[in-house]
């Protein structure tokens, strides 16, 4: 019983150094997108924007939104130790996702009047989105290896730090859309 | 907290359909939204709770 009880603790202090480690990494990955969102001004200011659909824009970054909503309730799930709803929660979340980047890549990239050759505003279109969606497939890959493992039996209500992280960086990656978005899709006109 | 979120993303919708030069408003939507969601989906206080506090 008393090596039941050291083993949990010494899981949560690691998972409490692992979640340190995480937020880590999601600061310097953000800076990336910071860098991004920042030359999307430098270069064009408020005044302009690419020519984009903005109902796909809208239609794209609810489905994101509401994958971070099902992201979140599936850790709650799996945290009071409802593995079903979890597996219900994360599956709902892997195909919004999958919608999302059909969504950008299938649909905002095929129908976006330049390519990335055409000038500085359409490269870093392209290269926000692009590097944007990358996230989202390797966010989709993580969340699909923590679903299988769960299958497993490997989590439980008291062990289950990748089920967390893979939350966290999932909202992360919903959280890098709040801005992207409006900086590609809302601010500024399309230029002349 | 879901609909909090739709109802930010319809009002920036709103703004940047009828006024897209209005990037302060946006921009400050876009900052509301992610702070709820860091603080409430992402539980950025547990990084601050301490390792005591993590051990039951």
């Amino acid at each position: 019983m008393s090596t039941g009880t050291a083993t949990l603790a010494d899981y949560q202090r690691r998972t409490f150094t692992n979640r340190l480690g995480l937020w880590l990494f999601i600061a310097s990955d953000a800076f990336v997108f910071i860098g991004l969102f920042a030359a999307r001004f430098y270069l064009y200011g408020a005044n302009f924007r690419p020519e984009l659909s903005q109902e796909v824009g809208l239609v794209v970054t609810a489905v994101l939104g509401i994958s971070s909503y099902f992201a979140y309730r599936g850790e709650v799930a799996m945290r009071f130790g409802d593995t079903k709803a979890y597996f219900r929660s994360t599956l709902i979340t892997i195909v919004l996702g999958i919608l999302f980047l059909i969504g950008v890549v299938g649909v905002e990239w095929q129908i976006a009047p330049f390519g990335p050759d055409h000038d500085a505003l359409w490269s870093l279109f392209y290269t926000m989105t692009g590097f944007h969606a990358f996230h989202v497939l390797t966010g989709v890959i993580f969340l699909g290896i923590v679903y299988r493992n769960a299958r497993k039996g490997l989590y439980d209500a008291e062990r289950h730090w990748p089920v967390e992280a893979a939350a966290i960086y999932w909202h992360f990656i919903d959280v890098v859309w709040f801005f992207f978005y409006p900086a590609l899709y809302l601010i500024g006109v399309p230029p002349l | 907290m879901l609909i909090l979120l739709v109802a930010l993303t319809i009002g920036e919708y709103f703004i940047g359909k009828y006024a897209p030069y209005w990037w302060a408003p946006l921009l400050a939507v876009a900052l509301l939204k992610a702070f709820f969601v860091v603080r409430d989906f992402m539980h950025i206080g547990r990084v601050f709770a301490g390792e005591e506090e993590e051990v039951h």
